[in-house]
C-alpha cells in the first residue's frame, strides 16, 4: 500500500523502535514473583533454557535453569535481557488502521477484521485466490507453524505461502533432504565432547549460538582439533588449530579439494561407502580435478593448510561437522552443503557417538518452523506439497478436499518479485521484517508500496508494518503456549508466562478469527495450543519429521524429546542414522557431485571488493526485538565496515572514518573498523539495522536455483572514503534509522 | 547467611575462552546490588589486530592493595577472603584503589561519587548459589566449582594464584587456568 | 589483635578533650549558664570527642590517608586559595548539606539519607552548644514577652514568646526527631525488602544504628509528649531513656557506622586534589593512549604503595601503575596469551 502514511520520523516517535532498560534497582516484584516459569529463550536455534520472573502479568526478570541439560542455566547477553521485551513501551495494545496524513490510528477489532477479510475476498474474486500471498516466520512455535501453513492453505485458498527460514538455512534442508533424506542435524550436540577433530564452516558460533561454544571447547579440553573457516578471525578461530580463511563464495571448491586429498591418500571408509552410500564415484569425478593449488587460487587459502584440514578430516576416528549460514547464503548454497556432506559420508564418520554432522540452525523455531508446512512446497510431516499421496493424507486429516489443495508457491524473495510484476496483490504477514532482512531491500520497498492491501500481525511496529494497512497486536513468545523444536531437533516446551497486555490476543486466536471469518471455522476449531499441537501430531505421522509419539506431558517429563517419535512408546531420536537406514526411497545416503562455480557476482575492476555481511553477538536478526533493548543497542550501537589495514591504506581510510560502499542495488555509509581480523580483500558489515543503516541496501537478490535462498554472504562492492570522521556511535541512532 | 558460604568452591578464569559476548556483563548488572551497574569487565585486547577479549572479576587478593590505599578504611576483606565493595556510608570517591588495583578491576562510578567493585556476587554464594557471571558464561571462561571438578574437567591445566607484576608478588583467591607445571603468572 | 595505645593520638585527643573543657568553663561564663541537668550528656560528649579524635588521628596516619590530607590542606592554601575555598564551599553544600552523591544511587535512598542527615546535623548544632553551656535562653528583663538567645554568653537574637519563632526553635528538636523517624522508616523499608541488602546487611554495620537513631528520636519526642499531655508524670522514665540512648550514641560514634559523619568531608579533599591534578596534568595510558587519571594521582600512589610495601617497579623501571585499568587488564591477558602459547595448547 503506497508510502508511508507519514513521515517515518512520526511513527518511530510513536511506536519506537524506543530503548528499554530496567530500572536501577530492578523492577518492582521481581524479588517476590508471583511465578518462576520454565520456558526458553525466544533468541536463536539454541532454545537456552530460561526460568522468567513474573509479577503482576508482567515478565520482571529472570533466573538462569539450571536443570536443562542443553545449556544448564548459561545464557548470552540477549537471553540475559530477553525479559525487557516484556513491559515494553513500544508494545502494542491494540489494533491498528492506517490513516493516510495521520499515521496509524486505534481500531476495534471488529473493524479491523472486517476490513482484512473485505479486502481479502475483494482481491482473491477480482484477481484470483493466489494473488492474496502470506509471509511468515520461524520465531514462532511449531503450532502457529501449523497453523499458519494451514489457513494458507484451507482458508485464504492461496498457493503463495512462505517464510523467512527462505533466508535462514533451506539451503542446508534441501541439502540434508538429496543426502540423507531427512532434514535434521544427525546429532545433538553432547556427540561434539570426544569428537577429535570439529569442523566449523560459516557459523560464527561464539556471536550467533554463543552457548553453543561450551560443547566445542568441552571437546578441544578432551583433545579435539578444532578447524574453522571463515573469511574472518572470529572469537573461535582465533584459538583454533586451523583457521581457513576463506574467500566468500568459494566454500565448495574448499570441499571438493579436500575431497579429492583424501581419495588420492585414501583417506576413505570404503565398507561405508560401499554398503549404505550411492553416487561415489560420480562425486568423486567431479572433484579430480581440484588440486591444493587450484584450490589455494580459487579460495585463496594456503594449499598447505588445505592439506593439513583434509589430513586431520580423513584420518580422525571420530569428528563433527557443523556448518551455518556462511556457507548457506550463497546461490550455490545447495552445493556447499553438500560439499560438506560428502566430506562427512567418505569418512563414514556418522550415526555413531561423536560422529557427527549438523547445520546450525539460526532463528528460535528454525528446525521446527520448517517441518510443519508453512514453506510454499510443503506439507506438515515434511512432506512434499506436489507429491500425490502426501497432498491426499493431509487433505484427509484437514477435511478437504484434495482437489482443493493449492500447489507450490513462490518462496520469499520470488513473492516480492511477483509483487512487482503485479502478479501478487495483497498480503499478510507475521513474525517478518523483510524490509531489513531480505537483500536488495529498496527493491523490497518498493513492492510493499505497490500492494492494494497488506495487513500483518506482530508485538512491536516493525519498519515493515509501517507500510500496514491492518495491524494486528499479536503475542510476544512468552504471551502463548507451544513447542518449539531446538537446532539439535529437541522439541521443548515453550510455556506462557503472561497474558497478552491491553487488547493485544495471541496470535493463534488471531488467526483463528481470520480463518472463521473467512468461513473456515470448522476447520480451526481449536480451545487450546495443545489441541493444535495433537492435530500436528497426527498430521506429521509417517513424514520424515514425525512427531506422533510427542506429547506435551512427555517433552515436560523428559526436558525435550528429540524428534523423529513416531509412537507413544518411542524415547525419541537424539542420534539419527545409528542403524544405517537412511530416510531416502533407497535407504542409502546419496553423494551429489558438486561442480564448483562461481558466486552470482564476481568482483571486477568497478566493484572491486567482495562485500559479506553477518550478525554481531548482541543482535537478533532484523532487530525488531533487540533494537529495542538498550544495553543490546549500547553493546554494538551501530553497524561498522571491518576493512583490513592494507586494505584500507590502499584508499586512506582511517579508523572511523565514514566509508560510502556502494553496489549495483544500492549504497551505504558506515563508520571503518580497521583490523587485521579480515581477508585483504574482503569487507564485513552486519546486517541487523534499518533505513540508510541496512546492508541489505547492498545485498543481492541472486538465490540458489534449488533452495531459493537469497546470496547474502557475497556481493561486489567499491569503497568511497568520504574524508570524515563518524558521528560516535552513541549518536549514530542506527537502531531506528530511517 | 554468611553460614551457606561453601569454602570448597572456589572461581577459576580462564581468558582465552572467553568470547567477549557480554553475557556476564549483562547479569552481573541484574544483580539487586549492584543497581544495574555491571561489576564485571569485558575488553578488547586490542581490536586492531586481535579478536582476543579478556574478562576480568575481582581476584580477591589475600593482601588486597585496594584496602591497603583506600584512605577512608572502606574495602574490607571477609573470613572467607572476599574482598568486599567499598562501604558506601565511608568511600569518598578518591580513586586510590581504582588506579592502584594490579587487575584494573575497582572503577569509579562518577555519578554516586563512589567506588564500586565486584564481590563475588556475595548475595548468591553466600546463599551457597554460584555468582551470576560464571552461572551463564557460555563459553566457561568463568567458572565456579569444586578445585576437583576443575581437575576432571581440565586435566591439562592447572590452577594458579600468584601473579608477578614486576617485583610485586601478589596472591589471590581467585584462580586463573594455566598450562599444567605453570606456578605463576608473570605480568610485565 | 591486642590494643596497643597510640601514643600521638592519644596526646592529640587528650589535648583537644582539655580545650573543650576549658572552653565550656569559659563559653559558659564559668558555668553558670551550664545546665547541671545536662551533666551526664556533658561526659558523654567529652569522652565522644575523646574517641573522635583519638580515631581521626590513628587513621591520619595510614600512609594514603594523609597524604591526601595533607594533599588537600596544601591545596587549600595554595596560590589558588579564592578558587578552592570557593570550590570547597560548593561542595560542603553540595554534598554534605545536601548529600546530592547519593541522589542518582537511589531516589528514596536519597530521601532517606537526607532526612536523616539534615535531623541529625540540626540537633547537633542545637544540643552540642546547649549541653556545653555555650547557648542558653533568658528572659528579656524588661519585656517578658521577649525571649533572647545567647551564645557564649553574648547576646545573638530575640523573639517573641507565642510567635511563629518560638514555636520553631523550642520544638526544633522535635522537627529534628520527625526527620530522623521519617528517614529510618525508609531506609528500614529498604533493607527489609530488597534483597541485595538483605544478602549483604549486619546488624552492627546496618540496622544497630536505624534502632538507635530511632530510640533517641521516640524517646526525645516522648519527653515532648510528656511535658504537653502527661504534666509531666512520666519525666522521669523519658529523660533518663532518653539520656542512655543518646549516650550510647554518643559514646558510639568513634566506633561504629556514624564515625562516617566526621570522615565525609574528606571528600571535598579528593574533588580538590582532583582539580589541581587536572591542571597539572593528566597520565596517558601507554596501552589505550588515553588520558586516566591525574600524573599528579600516579605518582602520589607509587610512594603511597611503596610506603605500604607494594612495590609495582617493573624490569624496565616504568610502573605497572603507569596503566590504565584497561592497560592492566590488557597487560594480564597478553602474558596469560604469551603462557598459553608457548605450550600450544589453549585448552584442556
Amino acid at each position: 500500500m503506497a508510502k508511508l502514511p507519514v513521515d517515518a520520523e512520526k511513527i518511530i516517535a510513536q511506536f519506537g523502535p524506543h530503548l528499554n532498560f530496567a530500572p536501577q534497582e530492578g523492577y518492582i516484584g521481581r524479588d517476590e514473583p508471583d511465578k518462576v516459569v520454565e520456558t526458553h529463550c525466544c533468541f536463536c536455534g539454541m532454545q537456552c533454557g530460561i526460568k522468567l520472573l513474573v509479577k503482576n502479568n508482567k515478565v520482571v526478570g529472570f533466573d538462569p535453569w539450571m536443570e536443562f541439560p542443553f545449556n544448564e542455566g548459561r545464557l548470552c547477553p540477549k537471553g540475559v535481557q530477553r525479559y525487557l521485551q516484556n513491559n515494553h513501551p513500544d508494545r502494542l495494545l491494540e489494533p491498528l488502521q492506517r490513516v493516510e496524513g495521520e499515521g496509524f490510528k486505534p481500531v476495534s477489532w471488529e473493524d479491523s477484521m472486517d476490513k482484512t477479510v473485505a479486502e481479502i475476498q475483494r482481491i482473491q474474486q477480482t484477481y484470483g485466490n493466489d494473488a492474496f500471498a502470506m509471509l511468515s516466520g520461524v520465531s514462532i512455535t511449531n503450532e502457529k507453524s501449523y497453523l499458519v501453513g494451514k489457513f494458507a492453505r484451507v482458508a485464504l485458498k492461496t498457493r503463495n505461502l512462505d517464510y523467512n527460514g527462505r533466508l535462514c538455512m533451506v539451503s542446508a534442508g534441501a541439502g540434508n533432504k538429496k543426502a540423507f533424506g531427512l532434514d535434521r542435524g544427525s546429532n545433538n550436540y553432547s556427540d561434539l565432547a570426544n569428537a577429535e577433530v570439529i569442523l566449523v564452516a560459516g557459523a560464527n558460533v561464539s556471536e550467533t549460538f554463543p552457548t553453543l561454544t561450551y560443547w566445542i571447547w568441552q571437546a578441544r579440553d578432551n583433545g579435539a582439533k578444532l578447524i574453522v573457516v571463515d573469511p574472518r578471525v572470529i572469537p573461535l578461530a582465533r584459538t583454533a588449530d586451523l583457521h581457513l580463511d576463506i574467500r566468500p563464495g568459494t566454500d565448495s571448491a574448499l570441499y571438493g579439494a579436500m575431497l579429492n586429498y583424501m581419495v588420492e591418500k585414501d583417506l576413505l571408509d570404503h565398507d561405508f561407502i560401499n554398503e549404505h552410500t550411492t553416487g561415489f564415484q560420480q562425486t568423486i569425478d567431479a572433484v579430480k580435478d581440484y588440486s591444493l593449488e587450484w584450490a589455494e587460487q580459487v579460495t585463496g587459502i594456503a594449499k598447505e593448510k588445505i592439506a593439513l584440514a583434509a589430513e586431520w578430516w580423513g584420518k580422525a576416528a571420530t569428528s563433527f561437522l557443523l556448518h551455518a549460514r556462511g556457507i548457506e547464503h550463497h546461490s550455490k548454497g545447495v552445493d556447499n552443503v553438500l560439499g560438506c556432506i560428502n566430506l562427512v559420508l567418505a569418512t563414514g564418520r556418522i550415526g555413531k557417538p561423536y560422529c557427527g554432522y549438523a547445520t546450525i540452525t539460526g532463528q528460535g523455531n528454525g528446525q521446527g518452523g520448517r517441518e510443519h508446512g508453512h514453506k510454499c512446497d510443503q506439507l506438515p510431516g515434511n512432506r512434499d506439497i506436489n507429491n500425490p499421496a502426501h497432498r491426499k493424507y493431509i487433505s484427509e486429516v484437514w477435511g478437504i478436499d484434495e482437489k482443493d489443495m493449492p500447489g507450490a508457491g513462490y518462496t520469499a524473495y520470488e513473492l516480492v518479485e511477483a509483487i512487482h510484476r503485479g502478479e501478487v496483490k495483497g498480503l499478510i504477514s507475521l513474525c517478518f521484517n523483510p524490509l531489513v532482512s531480505l537483500p536488495n531491500n529498496n527493491y523490497v520497498r518498493e513492492a510493499l508500496e505497490k500492494l492494494e492491501f497488506y495487513a500483518t500481525i506482530d508485538f512491536f511496529l516493525n519498519e515493515t508494518a509501517r507500510h500496514a494497512d491492518i495491524i494486528f497486536p499479536g503475542s510476544l513468545q512468552e504471551e502463548e503456549e507451544g513447542t518449539v523444536t531446538t537446532a539439535e531437533g529437541r522439541v521443548t516446551r515453550i510455556r506462557q508466562a503472561v497474558t497478552p497486555p491491553g487488547q493485544a490476543r495471541t496470535d493463534t486466536s488471531i488467526i483463528l478469527e481470520l480463518a472463521a471469518r473467512l468461513g473456515a471455522g470448522d476447520k480451526f476449531s481449536y480451545s487450546s495450543s495443545e489441541d493444535i499441537f495433537n492435530e500436528l501430531r497426527v498430521a506429521s505421522k509417517g513424514g520424515t519429521a514425525d512427531y506422533y509419539g510427542i506429547t506435551y506431558e512427555k517433552i515436560e517429563a523428559n526436558m525435550g524429546v528429540f524428534w523423529p517419535c513416531p509412537s507413544l512408546d518411542h524415547p525419541g531420536t537424539p542420534r539419527l542414522w545409528e542403524d544405517r537406514k537412511f530416510a531416502t526411497a533407497d535407504g542409502k545416503a546419496h553423494f551429489n557431485p558438486v561442480v564448483y562455480k562461481d558466486p552470482g557476482e564476481v568482483v571486477d575492476e568497478e566493484y572491486p571488493v567482495v562485500l559479506t555481511t553477518g550478525r554481531v553477538v548482541s543482535q537478533y536478526l532484523s532487530g525488531t526485538q533487540t533494537r529495542r533493548i538498550g544495553k543490546l543497542v549500547n553493546q554494538y550501537p551501530e553497524p561498522l565496515l571491518e576493512i583490513h589495514p592494507e586494505l584500507a591504506a590502499r584508499y586512506g581510510i582511517t579508523q572511523r572514518e565514514l566509508v560510502r560502499v556502494v553496489t549495483r542495488r544500492g549504497e551505504a555509509e558506515f563508520p571503518a573498523n580497521i583490523v587485521e581480523t579480515i581477508r585483504k580483500d574482503t569487507v564485513f558489515v552486519p546486517y541487523h539495522w534499518p533505513g540508510r543503516k541496512s546492508a541489505n541496501q547492498l545485498t543481492t537478490g541472486t538465490l540458489d536455483p534449488i533452495s531459493k535462498i537469497p546470496e547474502f554472504k557475497v556481493c561486489a562492492c567499491k569503497l568511497v572514503p568520504l574524508r570524515k570522521e563518524a558521528p560516535l556511535p552513541q549518536d549514530a541512532h542506527a537502531y531506528d534509522s530511517i | 547467611m554468611t553460614s551457606y558460604y561453601k569454602t570448597e568452591m572456589e572461581f577459576f578464569v580462564d581468558m582465552q575462552r572467553c568470547i567477549g559476548c557480554k553475557a556476564c556483563e549483562a547479569a552481573c548488572a541484574e544483580c539487586e546490588t549492584n543497581g544495574q551497574q555491571s561489576m564485571i569487565h569485558v575488553n578488547y585486547v586490542e581490536r586492531a589486530v586481535t579478536i582476543q577479549t579478556t574478562v576480568q572479576v575481582c581476584m580477591h587478593c589475600d593482601d588486597p592493595v585496594c584496602a591497603n590505599v583506600c584512605p577512608a578504611d572502606a574495602i574490607s576483606k571477609d573470613e572467607f577472603g572476599v574482598v568486599h565493595t567499598a562501604n558506601t556510608a565511608r568511600c569518598i570517591g578518591c580513586s586510590n584503589c581504582v588506579m592502584a588495583c594490579p587487575f584494573g578491576v575497582p572503577f569509579k562510578e562518577e555519578s554516586y561519587d563512589m567506588m564500586m567493585k565486584c564481590n563475588m556476587c556475595y548475595d548468591r554464594t553466600s546463599a551457597g548459589k554460584k555468582p551470576m557471571c560464571a552461572t551463564v558464561c557460555p563459553s566457561q571462561a568463568l567458572y565456579y566449582g569444586t578445585r576437583e571438578e576443575m581437575r576432571r574437567m581440565r586435566p591439562n591445566s592447572v590452577p594458579v594464584n600468584t601473579f608477578q607484576f614486576g617485583k610485586l608478588e601478589v596472591k589471590t583467591k581467585v584462580n586463573i587456568m594455566m598450562p599444567k607445571g605453570a606456578t605463576m603468572l608473570k605480568v610485565d | 589483635m591486642r590494643f596497643q595505645l597510640n601514643k600521638k593520638a592519644f596526646f592529640i585527643a587528650l589535648c583537644c578533650c582539655i580545650v573543650t573543657v576549658m572552653l565550656v568553663f569559659y563559653g559558659s561564663r564559668k558555668l553558670q549558664n551550664f545546665d547541671a541537668a545536662l551533666i551526664a550528656y556533658l561526659f558523654g560528649t567529652v569522652f565522644a570527642l575523646f574517641g573522635i579524635i583519638y580515631r581521626y588521628c590513628i587513621w591520619l596516619q595510614r600512609p594514603p590517608t594523609w597524604m591526601y590530607f595533607r594533599r588537600g590542606w596544601q591545596l587549600l592554601f595554595s596560590k589558588s586559595f579564592v578558587e578552592y575555598a570557593g570550590l570547597s564551599v560548593q561542595k560542603l553544600v553540595r554534598n554534605i548539606a545536601f548529600q546530592r552523591f547519593i541522589y542518582p544511587r537511589g531516589k528514596t535512598r536519597w530521601w532517606g539519607h537526607f532526612m536523616l542527615a539534615t535531623g541529625c546535623m540540626l540537633a547537633f548544632c542545637v544540643t552540642i552548644p546547649l549541653t556545653l553551656g555555650w547557648i542558653h535562653f533568658t528572659m528579656n528583663p524588661t519585656d517578658t514577652s521577649l525571649y533572647e538567645a545567647h551564645l557564649f554568653g553574648f547576646k545573638v537574637m530575640e523573639f517573641k514568646l507565642g510567635s511563629w519563632m518560638a514555636f520553631f526553635i523550642f520544638h526544633i528538636l522535635n522537627w529534628c526527631s520527625w526527620l530522623v523517624i521519617a528517614g529510618c522508616l525508609l531506609f528500614m523499608r529498604r533493607r527489609l525488602t530488597h534483597a541485595g541488602l538483605i544478602a549483604s546487611q549486619t546488624f552492627e554495620g546496618d540496622w544497630l544504628p536505624l534502632v538507635l537513631l530511632m530510640a533517641i528520636s521516640v524517646t526525645g519526642l516522648g519527653l515532648t509528649y510528656d511535658y504537653e499531655f502527661l504534666k509531666g508524670k512520666t519525666y522521669e522514665f523519658m529523660a533518663v531513656t532518653h539520656a542512655v540512648t543518646v549516650i550510647l550514641f554518643l559514646i558510639w560514634i568513634p566506633f561504629g557506622k556514624f564515625f562516617h559523619i566526621i570522615q565525609r568531608p574528606a571528600q571535598i579533599g579528593a574533588h580538590l586534589y582532583r582539580k589541581e591534578g587536572e591542571k597539572r596534568g593528566m597520565a596517558i595510558c601507554p596501552h589505550t593512549h588515553k588520558a586516566f587519571a591525574t600524573q599528579m594521582h600516579v605518582d602520589d600512589l607509587k610512594i603511597v604503595t611503596k610506603e605500604l610495601g607494594f612495590d609495582f617497579t617493573l624490569e624496565d623501571g616504568t610502573s605497572h601503575l603507569d596503566l590504565s585499568p584497561e592497560g592492566k587488564r590488557a597487560a594480564l591477558a597478553k602474558a596469560h596469551l604469551k603462557a598459553r602459547e608457548a605450550t600450544g595448547k589453549f585448552f584442556g
